[in-house]
């Protein structure tokens, strides 16, 4: 039985870590995901949405989580031929009561407080979420450049 | 490799080569019975071709001789079948010096002779090959194998490689994030790892290994080395990386984006319409309207053999995001089958414009710029 | 001098402000209050919003150009937002961030251009206009 492992591209550093604390990170949280985005080749709309999603989780960390503090681990990620960016939100908030209701398509809107989460899923390649009262929530995702 | 000293079966034999001492070992070494084999000759355990040839004798007078005799050669066990042993043979004397008797241990090579065979076939073949690297290291990391295809891919001879670490191949970045020792662990834990990654040649210069690597066990045991095989993957990767920048920019020329007009755009939609292409599609549109400054994009469906919600949930977002740009969307080549489709899926287009033949939406089209125009110009209005 | 959180440049009765990316919550506070001030100051009747600088815009974004173009709207001007960039325009899209209600344009001229429309849609209803 072969698995394929995933390895970072060596062509600069493997991962960065953000910590979420105040308006300024997101800017970083941004500006990392675009080079690492650029470093795996990514086009234009494919970095575009994953900014973008990135984005939206980095904000929730800093409206929802306990204190406003969360961690935003960004990585190189490879698959076989495939590169890609890779991006994992963690904070120790009070997670979420009701993760079916979060996810589902229309819950969240521009103009209501939703978390965007329907919407981030749909801008990235893979999305897994995992959150629960009490024990906080790991939003992670993934874009590859085809 | 050191060998176990519970490896050897032991028997004892007198000086003139009977058995007088038998272990369990070498009862399930030659399949005899004590009873079977003490008292008799030590013959029993040779083949008939080295009987003849009095190897027996030559064995015990060599121990005798030397004291001590080391051999190998083929045993025959009880029922026939015969080993490949390594035999000892230790002569004990009397107090005079006079020959007692003699200790003889036997170990079964058979199996190793078989892999030893195996073995030395392998690295003939593996040193033929001279388009992949198989390299051998051992725990530790310290190169123990390099073949010909090794030394073709990074230049280095083996007298340069062989006891080294096997890091000296590794870039300083995997290096820092311990990517040998995850590579090596998840060889031991799956059986066998496939990976990529840039490996560094004798020159310098970087090269895209593509390789598997697997884990060497004793037995079923512990692990005792590693063995990569590995090819260069660079070209193919810089060719792969041309091709695809070659198949956006044809996907680019091809999509059939028409202007047919100042600030007209026509996207004949044609064919399936998978995620993929749908996507692309709607990419390229939007960068033409932003490269001819459109007004009014007319998307003819005509060519779309069945539109079903996936086509339309497409169509919709186009749309949508045309309009976010300012422009105003036409559908055209309604087919009555789409049209009856369509409403039986439930697509909704909203307040999207429709019209059944690409002529009638080119009118309307030309009708809306020519409206926006007379506001450009500052017409109607004033300001 | 603080720095100018987005500059607006006025063109007879319409103002042209153009944002700058990373926008923050205190620089989104003085944008308002710049706006709506200005507006009311000459009575504009109608506001561009230039985002041709922003590569990504969020939903928090998203729901400041909402709110801009709602005060805008309430002083008695017209309002378009103009310069939303392809991958943006797809993102917003899929992201399920409604902009129905909000005029677009592809640039400030096209802007101006839409303006007057919405101006002339008016007109046509009755009022009369001593500027036509």
């Amino acid at each position: 039985m072969t698995s394929t492992l995933e390895i970072p591209v060596a062509d600069s550093s493997a991962l960065t870590t953000v910590t979420i604390a105040g308006e300024s990170d997101l800017l970083l949280v941004r500006s990392t995901m675009r080079d690492y985005a650029r470093q795996a080749g990514l086009g234009l709309t494919a970095t575009t949405k994953a900014v973008t999603a990135s984005s939206e989780l980095a904000r929730n960390i800093l409206r929802y989580a306990t204190g406003g503090q969360g961690t935003a681990a960004i990585e190189q990620a490879s698959s076989g031929q495939k590169r890609g960016v890779r991006a994992t939100f963690t904070d120790s908030g009070p997670g979420i009561a009701d993760l079916d209701l979060a996810m589902r398509s229309g819950f969240s809107s521009a103009n209501s407080l939703g978390l965007g989460l329907p919407g981030s899923r749909r801008l990235v390649d893979e999305f897994s979420i995992d959150s629960a009262p009490g024990r906080g929530t790991r939003v992670a995702i993934c874009q590859w450049d085809r | 490799m050191m060998d176990s000293i519970t490896d050897f079966k032991v028997m004892r034999l007198d000086q003139a080569g009977i058995v007088r001492s038998w272990q369990a070992g070498a009862q399930q070494l030659t399949r005899y019975l004590p009873e079977e084999i003490i008292g008799k000759s030590v013959e029993l355990f040779y083949t008939a071709e080295d009987i003849a040839n009095g190897l027996v004798e030559t064995d015990l007078r060599a121990a005798a001789k030397a004291g001590r005799h080391e051999t190998q050669g083929w045993r025959v066990a009880k029922d026939g079948t015969q080993f490949w042993a390594y035999v000892v043979f230790t002569v004990v004397r009397d107090q005079a010096g006079g020959v007692r008797g003699y200790v003889m241990a036997v170990r079964d090579l058979t199996g190793r002779l078989e892999e030893e065979q195996a073995l030395r076939s392998v690295e003939q073949m593996v040193n033929s090959i001279t388009d992949c690297e198989v390299i051998q290291f051992d725990p530790d990391g310290i190169v123990g194998s390099w073949n010909p295809g090794a030394e073709k891919l990074t230049g280095y001879a083996p007298v340069e490689v062989i006891r080294k670490h096997i890091s000296m191949f590794y870039t300083a970045e995997d290096i820092r994030a311990g990517l040998l020792e995850r590579e090596m662990a998840a060889a031991v834990r799956d059986g066998s790892v496939g990976a990529e990654g840039w490996r560094i040649r004798k020159d310098g210069t970087r090269y895209w290994a593509n390789f598997v690597l697997s884990p060497i066990r004793e037995g079923q045991g512990e692990v005792k080395g590693y063995v990569k095989v590995g090819r260069d993957l660079t070209e193919q990767r810089e060719q792969e990386r041309l091709a695809k920048q070659q198949r956006d920019e044809i996907l680019e020329l091809s999509t059939p984006v028409i202007k047919v007009w100042d600030k007209v755009l026509i996207l004949p939609l044609i064919g399936t319409l998978d995620s993929g292409r749908a996507a692309r599609l709607t990419e390229s549109l939007l960068e033409r309207i932003a490269a001819d400054e459109a007004e009014v994009v007319i998307l003819d469906i005509s060519g779309v053999p069945g539109i079903d919600s996936g086509v339309a949930q497409h169509l919709l977002e186009t749309v949508e995001a045309a309009r976010l740009m300012g422009t105003e969307s036409i559908i055209s080549g309604v087919r009555p089958d789409t049209a009856q489709a369509m409403v039986h899926l439930g697509i909704e287009l909203g307040g999207l414009r429709s019209r059944s033949s690409l002529k009638d939406a080119l009118q309307l089209a030309l009708r809306l710029v020519g409206n926006r125009t007379e506001f450009a110009k500052g017409g109607v209005g004033g300001g | 001098m603080a720095e100018i959180a987005a500059p607006i440049m006025r063109m007879g009765q319409d103002l042209l402000i153009t944002l700058q990316p990373d926008l923050d919550d205190l620089s989104v506070e003085s944008i308002e209050q710049e706006i709506t001030s200005e507006v009311a100051r000459i009575l504009a009747r109608g506001v561009l919003i230039d985002v041709s600088g922003l590569d990504v815009v969020d939903s928090f974004v998203a729901r400041v150009l909402a709110r801009l173009v709602r005060m805008v709207r309430l002083l008695g001007a017209d309002a378009a937002i103009v310069g939303i960039r392809p991958a943006v325009a797809i993102t917003l899209v899929q992201l399920g961030v409604s902009m129905s209600d909000v005029t677009t344009a592809l640039n400030p001229e096209q802007g101006m251009a839409r303006l007057r429309e919405m101006r002339a849609d008016v007109s046509a209803v009755g009022h009369h206009d001593i500027y036509s």
